[in-house]
């Protein structure tokens, strides 16, 4: 194929990150003025494992957490009318679209157990910590410092701190 | 000037990055690394630091979602 | 010299075994559509927000878009070239954001956009984040990124998210009754609207070059 092509430009060469920043810029800005709020990923993972939980037999609802109105609300009204929870299986499946139309899709086996542990760590940090942030790299840096709200910029701060101590942890542990 | 292999399959970000940087160092100058990724990120990121390093990279595809680099120090 | 190094990739080149999944994707771009005609059908506001999470989705992807790379590069490998581009990121959704900000509140409307308390949950949670996307190799939309690549790990990921969300959402009750304040400090409430654009895109601006500087500076070394 030749490297110069439309195909290759568009679908094949990976975009630069400028692109990407001045096209993720513009969506967020547009999800704000069309659906009046900006983009966020990790609130909808509180709702599925809440709904997961209660399937189990879980009283969710219960905590304080789902008693406050936005998230009663959002767990009563069910995965499709949350918006992010739609938003979020969309990212997924843009991806899962983007690296079929470059050719390049494989399934990546887990290769070891340090891996894994170092996924059931992360994953469960990166979970709580944004319950308690209010928000992850997206709700509260992206959005939330876009927002010109005060908790941006201190989640910015402390998320670089703690990306320096994971980095020394993952140099000697997960290596 | 050799040639050196570099397996990095089924290796997630940034670890790659990391393996080829320590390796890289050990080699001699003119030594030829070959890595092997599979992660498309990685397919980024190790060539822009490598040239930004002046060694001269190509990279090849050589299956869907599976990459080769060469680097030369 | 470059001359080995081509003839080099040229030989490889030879013994790939290349399957083209380019009708895949055509089959995949095909359901999309329908799940968004769908949606449209049933639930019109799903179908905008599924299109927002495609288009995202396929952005992340091309351009290797990484949010946790832009804060982890320039500690690990010196790079700074994703948290000059999420600096950029911020940079361009503030001027939209300031202004749909703006007009709210001179029609005497909610302020809209992510403001939220500040105390020292966020330090603490921020932290835990900045760890954990560290060790795991990637973050919130990272992860759902990397599902849709194929990596069977992020599936791992995902599932402990959502486990540690629903746990941070189980002592919530407690962080708001000890740690959390009430108030959200929104920055032009604070010290008015034009020194708080002013300190918005000076602080943005002022991070874009020093990120610049230091990556400029670790390719020497």
């Amino acid at each position: 194929m030749d490297n110069t092509s439309l195909y290759a430009k568009l679908l094949k060469n990976p975009w630069s990150y400028t692109t990407g920043a001045i096209i993720l810029g513009m969506a967020n800005i547009t999800m704000l003025s069309i659906t009046g709020s900006a983009w966020g990923v990790t609130t909808p993972f509180s709702y599925w494992g809440a709904w997961f939980y209660q399937i189990l037999g879980g009283q969710p609802d219960t905590w304080f957490y789902f008693s406050q109105k936005t998230h009663a609300a959002a767990i009563t009204a069910g995965f499709w009318n949350n918006g992010h929870s739609v938003s979020n299986i969309g990212i997924i499946f843009g991806a899962f679209l983007a690296t079929l139309l470059a050719s390049q899709f494989k399934i990546k086996k887990i290769k070891s157990k340090k891996q894994i542990f170092g996924a059931i760590l992360g994953g469960l940090l990166m979970g709580y910590g944004a319950r308690i942030a209010f928000g992850c790299n997206i709700g509260a840096l992206f959005s939330g410092t876009a927002s010109m709200s005060l908790h941006g910029w201190v989640f910015m701060l402390f998320i670089f701190i703690g990306a320096i101590i994971g980095s020394k942890l993952l140099t000697k542990y997960f290596i | 000037m050799s040639e050196y292999t570099l397996d990095c399959l089924g290796e997630i970000c940034p670890v790659p990055l990391i393996k080829t940087q320590k390796k890289l160092a050990a080699l001699n100058k003119n030594d030829i690394l070959i890595v092997s990724i599979d992660h498309s990120c990685a397919m980024k990121n190790i060539p822009e630091w490598a040239r930004k390093e002046g060694h001269n990279v190509e990279i090849e595809e050589i299956n869907d979602g599976e990459w080769e680099i060469y680097i030369e120090k | 010299m470059n001359q080995s190094l081509s003839s080099l990739a040229a030989a490889r080149r030879n013994h790939k075994t290349k399957h083209n999944q380019l009708p895949w994707g055509i089959v995949v771009l095909a359901a999309i559509i329908g799940i968004a005609f769908f949606l449209f059908a049933n639930v019109p506001q799903a179908a905008i927000m599924w299109a927002f999470g495609i288009i995202i989705g396929f952005t992340l992807q091309r351009s290797r878009f990484c949010f946790t790379a832009s804060m982890r590069d320039p500690v690990l490998t010196g790079s700074t070239s994703l948290t000059k581009a999420v600096l950029l990121a911020i940079g361009v959704a503030s001027i939209g954001f300031a202004y749909i900000q703006h007009s709210a509140a001179v029609s005497g409307l909610p302020i809209p956009g992510n403001i939220s308390p500040v105390g020292p949950n966020t330090a603490i949670g921020a932290a835990m984040f900045g760890i954990g996307m560290v060790i795991a190799g990637g973050c919130a939309s990272g992860t759902l990124m990397r599902v849709g690549e194929g990596f069977l790990i992020q599936i791992i990921t995902l599932i402990f998210f959502i486990i540690g969300s629903l746990w941070g959402a189980h002592d919530f009750g407690w962080w708001t009754a000890n740690i959390i304040p009430k108030t959200k400090i929104f920055l032009p409430t604070l010290i008015g609207w034009i020194p708080a654009l002013v300190i918005q895109f000076g602080f943005l601006i002022g991070l874009y070059v020093l990120a610049n500087k230091y990556g400029k500076r670790s390719d020497k070394i």
